[in-house]
């Protein structure tokens, strides 16, 4: 019972929203703090639940230490996500009810992923997560008349569906090879087998699935147009929870022995190498904040490749701890653009300028965020490259790290050139400047003056900032306590 | 026997990749990616006779649902985009780019 505990809450949380809607003039501060309320419960059940282990639904269903491992990240990163985006700024105020139901059976189906170990179950979950998150898209309130986000909607159901459609077929070669949908009789089934090039191909196509995802490099091309054309909350959303649930099932299907590690490792080299350089280089040429982030998580999801393509129980550690630390990150750096953006609006770089002096707290926390991304010392962002790095030239991928040092150094230029938006650049001075664009696209962002800021938001802003630096500073501790939890599901 | 499912199934999943890969027209894209679904539920009924197993059907079953719920939700999505644009017939890849 407890072991189910966190999955229970969201179900009754999703449940109890639903009724909510159906009603006609619902008080928005009983919804906002009944949302923040459910996912601190969510949070703290799964941290209860942490140590539980059991086998449900006819083995279907396991709940180890891996699994929940994932879950309190998943709840943690919800909990976040709630808080800061509270105000929903960019959903109309008649349908925040759903939003917030869809936002909850989004992060159930994410929960029943990490601990399902049935193709069945997997298929099921992912799907649960995945169209809770297709209808968050086209919810966006339409400011301006221009229905970017229905398109955007739009472009992530088809090409979602389609990268489940990839998964489906590898599963179904998966299951063709072994009669079974169950993993655990799934791996002693296919090493029996040998170097069966069938295996690999299965394999390779359910990882795909995943990619998408991660927005790992081929299967990245939804992700500037969803960020710009979801609310930023979504985006918010969008950028962090789902992805731990794919690195999760990334793992779990990634210790299936297919016969030809060498060829999968190397695979998975070319697809961080290319993710590395797509999404950096694309990043450098854009103006809009959210498809910035966008294309650095592209980025972002190369170096998570680097972890996994070790193929052992370290590797993948490294991954998970990559993987927390950006997310805290981008946490971070969504709770400012969500602060930032009066009605949820996009935010160009432009309209970070002045930042500083408008909501110094703010910008102290895009000012870590960024340069932990960007992978500065004493952040979570450094220790995570490095030691990354430093297992991969272990294994003797050479050529690879190299790429990857490259790399970092390409993105430093644009994650600080956000930084130097809000520090240097000033918007008080750009109302004063003859240029009447310059003044007219201030106005927007700086007119204003002082930015509104709640204490539960400036709180969770903080405790993130102290995050980044903790998480730099112990990387040893939990890099080992990652590793030493994927060994039990090997 | 199984080998003849397979290529069919193999047929139609490569069909429904090239379809949504070259066609602009939101339908088009739509019934390729049916397509794929199609071909999966195809090639998982046929290797649950090879293995004499039910679990196949079950999740060629379980596809299906899902495949409809999919269905009713690009669907709306369609509809709302329809509203502004006033014509059906045209490409939903426009606004976004960069």
């Amino acid at each position: 019972m407890i072991a189910l505990l966190p999955e229970l809450v969201l179900t009754f949380g999703a449940l109890l929203y639903f009724i909510v809607s159906l009603f006609k003039a619902p008080d928005i501060g009983l919804q906002r703090n009944g949302a923040i309320a459910i996912a601190l419960l969510a949070f703290a059940t799964a941290c209860l639940a942490g140590g539980q282990e059991a086998t449900l639904f006819y083995g279907a269903y396991q709940v180890d230490t891996f699994s929940q491992l994932f879950k309190v990240l998943i709840s943690f990163a919800f909990l976040v996500v709630v808080i800061f985006g509270q105000h929903l700024k960019g959903i109309r105020s008649e349908i925040r009810p759903e939003y917030t139901m869809f936002l909850l059976l989004s992060v159930l189906g994410l929960m029943l992923l990490v601990s399902s170990v049935e193709l069945i179950a997997i298929f099921i979950s992912l799907e649960l997560s995945s169209f809770a998150l297709y209808l968050l898209v086209p919810l966006r309130d339409d400011h301006h008349g221009t229905r970017m986000q229905m398109e955007a909607g739009i472009k992530y159901i088809l090409f979602g569906v389609m990268a489940t459609g990839l998964m489906l077929y590898g599963m179904s070669y998966l299951f063709g090879l072994t009669g079974s949908t169950y993993l655990s009789e799934i791996v002693p089934a296919i090493s029996a087998m040998g170097d069966q090039p069938a295996v690999l191909i299965a394999v390779v196509m359910i990882l795909a699935g995943f990619f998408y995802k991660l927005a790992v490099f081929p299967m990245h091309f939804w992700v500037p147009d969803i960020y710009q054309g979801a609310s930023n909350e979504t985006t918010g959303f969008i950028a962090t929870v789902p992805k731990l649930g794919a690195v999760a099932l990334l793992i779990r299907f990634m210790t299936l022995p297919t016969g030809y590690p060498e060829f999968l490792s190397e695979l998975l080299g070319g697809v961080a190498v290319c993710s590395m350089f797509y999404g950096n280089l694309s990043a450098l040429v854009q103006t809009d904040v959210k498809r910035i982030l966008g294309y650095s998580g592209i980025s972002h999801a190369g170096f998570v490749m680097l972890g996994l393509l070790t193929l052992g129980a370290e590797g993948y550690g490294l991954a998970i701890y990559y993987i927390a630390g950006y997310v805290v990150m981008n946490l971070a750096c969504f709770l400012v653009i969500c602060q930032v953006s009066r009605e949820g609006e996009n935010l160009s770089v432009k309209s970070l300028a002045g930042l500083h002096r408008r909501q110094p707290i703010l910008a102290i926390i895009l000012a870590v965020s960024l340069f932990a991304l960007a992978g500065i010392p004493p952040m979570v962002g450094f220790m995570a490259k490095f030691f990354l790095l430093t297992s991969t030239l272990e294994q003797g991928h050479l050529v690879l790290v190299i790429l990857a040092a490259i790399n970092t150094a390409i993105a430093i230029f644009y994650y600080l050139s956000m930084v130097k938006a809000a520090y240097t650049d000033d918007a008080d001075d750009a109302d004063d400047a003859d240029d009447a664009d310059d003044a007219h696209e201030a106005e927007g962002a700086g007119a204003g003056g002082e930015l509104q800021l709640d204490p539960l938001t400036r709180m969770t802003g903080v405790s993130l900032v102290v995050l980044i630096l903790v998480m730099g500073a112990l990387p040893a501790k939990l890099v080992a306590m990652a590793g030493n939890i994927v060994q039990t599901i090997m | 026997m199984i080998q003849s499912y397979l290529t069919v199934s193999v047929i139609l999943f490569c069909l429904g990749i090239v379809g949504v890969i070259s066609r602009r027209n939101v339908f088009t894209v739509f019934m390729s990616i049916e397509l794929m679904l199609n071909a999966a539920n195809l090639s998982f009924v046929a290797l649950a006779r090879l293995h004499e197993s039910m679990d196949g059907h079950v999740l060629a079953l379980m596809v299906m649902a899902v495949a409809a719920a999919e269905a009713a939700l690009a669907l709306a999505v369609v509809i709302l985009l329809h509203k502004h644009k006033g014509k059906l017939d045209t490409n939903v890849f426009s606004l976004l780019k960069g």
